[in-house]
């Protein structure tokens, strides 16, 4: 293993570093208008002159309250409404049924209407990134709460646990794997719907970022934005993934390190 | 019944293996391993999970190069998996795009046999396994038996000399096991094959083989070989058997 | 308390609520809803301008498809543009990300020389590239099926690599003591074995590829489900916009409802597939 794992992380830092050599290159042939197609020098000297820092932190500041905020919203409002429906059957079945008729309507195609309802300011665009979250979650939980291993809730019962201590001792904590994916693919939705929402309405944030560059012809920049947002996605993805995921579920991951 | 030294098939010589980077200790899976196998002769290689016998017979299938040692076959050196080797696997490996038949049909379609071919053989193996009437069902459709029963038709479709087992009824219930178990003696009766056979069952072991390899764990080599000579059908509770089943239990603790 | 919820559970478990299927539940549901919507709109307690009533609804939505919204065009001609990019984006991103996939899996250093690149650039939001492809490709359709394209290709990429490398070894060493040559095992065990997998990969897309598209057509075109309810936001019509949204719900469960069936139709042994995570 030592030999051929050594060869892999060769492998990976050459396949990156080959990909930025090849855009140099193309970039430095100037095949493309270079206003157009800037190299990845371009990119940098773009960042460091065009976009000062503490803009740039007040951007991103913003984006990433929208999501905190809305992701937190449909989060909490997803596993809330998720375990109800999941343990008093009568209401989920009442509940579930608006919820899977709005599921297929995608989140950024409530734009105009939020925009109607509430305007042009932030509420408009948490709306989006609530409802990003709230459906995978909603959805995760529910089924997380279903399809509980019955032998686990009656091994519970026996020791005596009933009504609410059973609910919350017991059945949330044996959905909580499928809560947690459901709040890893919620909240790459959320990002998702926040940089749509700020593209296509909103003049402050990352999304405003790009947009405003492209209409001041600063390709550069939009090239800049575009990695910083992949950036930050990757980031964040990580940050929920080990440190929640790992460390919180490690019970969830068997057998060796 | 002894064998006689001409008709040796298959020759294990200090066979060691070594998984790359591992720790020593750990990795090292077999170490200087020798048996000789004869033609049409059942042996079976039995001893507790990770002692090695699947890595041994995988050395033999040619799936796995030894680190040291070597393994002959009528005289010659193996050079990865032959068509002289059929194997059959503990979940049975059968293809679940293809039907019972046209996965007996796969090893002789590879090798390019008409279609009519192709189908008349397998035919005939549905027929030996005593699965006529299931040709055309996907493997999810069939029991654990069943998909072992077919397992056992797509190799010895290429008519190999050797079968290789590697613990095919362990993933059965116990009754089906002894069905099988009964099943699998009828089939080698009918069709004589070498056999070489791997289990965690002293009793399967008993009731199947010619000779019992028993093989010890961390590093896996013979530890001891028995001759079981009991005519067939054999009876689980006969006191030979017994006492066949003391001196191997003995020998793996 | 804990005598109604036994009986709750014990009634959830077939699947009768006060003596009523879960299906008709459902529809009583709805219709309760709808009739209540009704009824509080006329009565004037919900603003006609933010929720119009379902018989308004209904009425636009004749309209839609008749006359059209904006100047004659109709709710087909949107739907037809809607569908027509989708499908190209999809088809061109799945020729190109299949084979790149099986090609990548079979290969461990490949998987790991691209493994750092195909992390980022899935983590890339799409629609973060509009601008990008407007700047150069210009505001045609071009720019939108690149992009649509570009959105389904990582997904089915990840999932036709991971499909390679997940096949059973035991398949792999079934066909090669079965006699299979090394082109023989790609096209006769590996590729079959992979396919569930792909496919898993492509319903993902296609509900990516279903999500950007409403988003890119709300930026530069007229024509298309996206546009339609965009335009609803110029005009202020929560009508149109609500309209507008009902179909695109509708055109998103026919797409996974038919790929559904697709995959039964032609992976008709491949049952019990383990939900893939994105």
């Amino acid at each position: 293993m030592s030999d051929s794992f050594g060869r892999g992380l060769w492998a990976s830092w050459a396949g990156f570093i080959t990909l930025l050599l090849i855009w140099q290159i193309i970039s430095m042939t100037r095949l493309i208008n270079p206003s157009i197609f800037p190299g990845p020098m371009g990119v940098v000297n773009a960042a460091l002159h065009d976009v000062p820092l503490n803009r740039l932190l007040q951007h991103v500041g913003i984006s990433l309250l929208r999501v905190g905020l809305g992701f937190s919203i449909g989060t909490a409002a997803g596993v809330i409404i998720g375990v109800a429906s999941g343990w008093y059957r009568q209401l989920g079945s009442i509940l579930r049924t608006p919820i899977e008729l709005i599921r297929p309507i995608p989140p950024l195609a409530w734009i105009p209407l939020a925009i109607i309802w509430l305007g042009l300011g932030e509420s408009s665009k948490v709306l989006i990134i609530f409802l990003g979250a709230f459906f995978p979650v909603v959805t995760n939980t529910y089924k997380g709460m279903v399809n509980i291993d019955p032998n686990i809730i009656r091994a519970a019962q026996i020791l005596g646990l009933r009504g609410r201590r059973l609910l919350l001792r017991v059945v949330v904590p044996a959905s909580l794997p499928d809560i947690a994916t459901g709040m890893r693919v919620g909240w790459s939705y959320s990002f998702g719907c926040m940089v749509a929402a700020e593209l296509i309405a909103a003049n402050s944030g990352l999304g405003y970022l790009i947009m405003n560059a492209r209409q001041m012809g600063q390709i550069a920049v939009i090239v800049y934005g575009v990695i910083l947002i992949g950036v930050i996605n990757l980031l964040t993805d990580f940050v929920i993934q080990e440190v929640i995921i790992k460390r919180k579920l490690r019970w969830q991951f068997s057998g060796a390190s | 019944m002894s064998f006689r030294n001409s008709d040796i098939e298959v020759v294990v010589r200090h066979v060691s293996k070594q998984f790359p980077g591992e720790d020593p200790d750990v990795g090292l899976a077999l170490h200087n391993v020798n048996f000789t196998v004869s033609t049409n002769e059942f042996v079976t290689i039995v001893g507790r999970s990770g002692c090695g016998k699947s890595t041994m017979l995988n050395i033999i299938a040619g799936l796995l190069t030894p680190t040291e040692g070597e393994v002959l076959i009528n005289g010659r050196l193996i050079d990865g998996p032959g068509l002289d080797r059929g194997m059959v696997f503990q979940y049975s490996g059968l293809f679940p795009w293809l039907t019972a038949i046209e996965n007996i049909e796969f090893g002789p379609r590879n090798v390019g046999k008409s279609k009519a071919e192709r189908r008349a053989l397998a035919q005939g193996l549905i027929e030996l396994v005593h699965l006529k009437g299931f040709e055309n069902k996907y493997p999810r459709e069939l029991s654990g038996g069943m998909q072992q029963r077919v397992a056992i038709a797509r190799a010895m479709a290429m008519d190999p000399e050797i079968l290789l087992m590697d613990e095919p009824f362990g993933s059965l219930d116990q009754l089906t096991r002894e069905d099988m178990q009964r099943e699998l003696l009828r089939i080698w009766e009918s069709r004589k094959k070498t056999v070489l056979f791997v289990t965690h069952g002293i009793i399967e072991a008993i009731y199947l083989s010619d000779r019992i390899l028993v093989f010890n764990p961390n590093p896996g080599f013979v530890r001891k070989e028995f001759v079981v000579d009991l005519p067939r059908p054999r009876q689980k509770s006969s006191p030979d058997f017994m006492r066949y089943y003391e001196e191997i239990y003995e020998a793996i603790h | 308390m804990k005598k109604s919820m036994k009986r709750s559970i014990r009634h959830a478990k077939n699947g009768h609520i006060f003596g009523l299927s879960e299906y008709t539940v459902k529809i009583i549901t709805v219709a309760v809803l709808v009739i209540l919507w009704e009824f509080f709109s006329r009565i004037g307690y919900i603003n006609p301008l933010h929720l119009p009533r379902p018989s308004k609804l209904i009425a636009t939505l004749w309209e839609l498809m008749t006359v059209g919204y904006p100047t004659g065009i109709t709710v087909w001609v949107h739907i037809n543009a809607t569908v027509w990019r989708i499908l190209q984006g999809y088809f061109l991103a799945a020729c190109l990300a299949i084979p790149m996939g099986l090609i990548i899996g079979r290969s461990y250093l490949l998987g790991r020389a691209t493994n750092s690149i195909i992390t980022f650039a899935r983590s890339v939001a799409t629609i973060s590239l509009l601008p990008l492809a407007i700047a150069w490709f210009g505001v045609g359709e071009v720019s939108r099926v690149l992009l649509i394209a570009y959105g389904c290709y990582w997904a089915i990429l990840t999932n036709t690599i991971q499909g390679v490398k997940q096949v059973d070894a035991n398949f792999i060493n079934a066909g090669k003591m079965l006699g299979a040559s090394r082109r023989q095992l790609f096209f006769r065990v590996i590729l079959p074995a992979t396919l569930p997998r792909i496919f898993a990969g492509m319903k993902i897309a296609l509900g990516v590829g279903f999500m950007v598209i409403v988003a890119v057509e709300m930026i530069g075109t007229i024509k298309g489900l996206g546009a339609l309810i965009q335009q609803a936001r110029f005009y202020y019509s929560s009508n149109i916009a609500i309209n507008g949204m009902i179909f695109i719900g509708i055109l998103g469960l026919l797409i996974s409802i038919g790929l559904d069936w697709l995959e039964r139709i032609m992976l008709p042994w491949a049952v019990g597939l383990e939900e893939v995570k994105r």
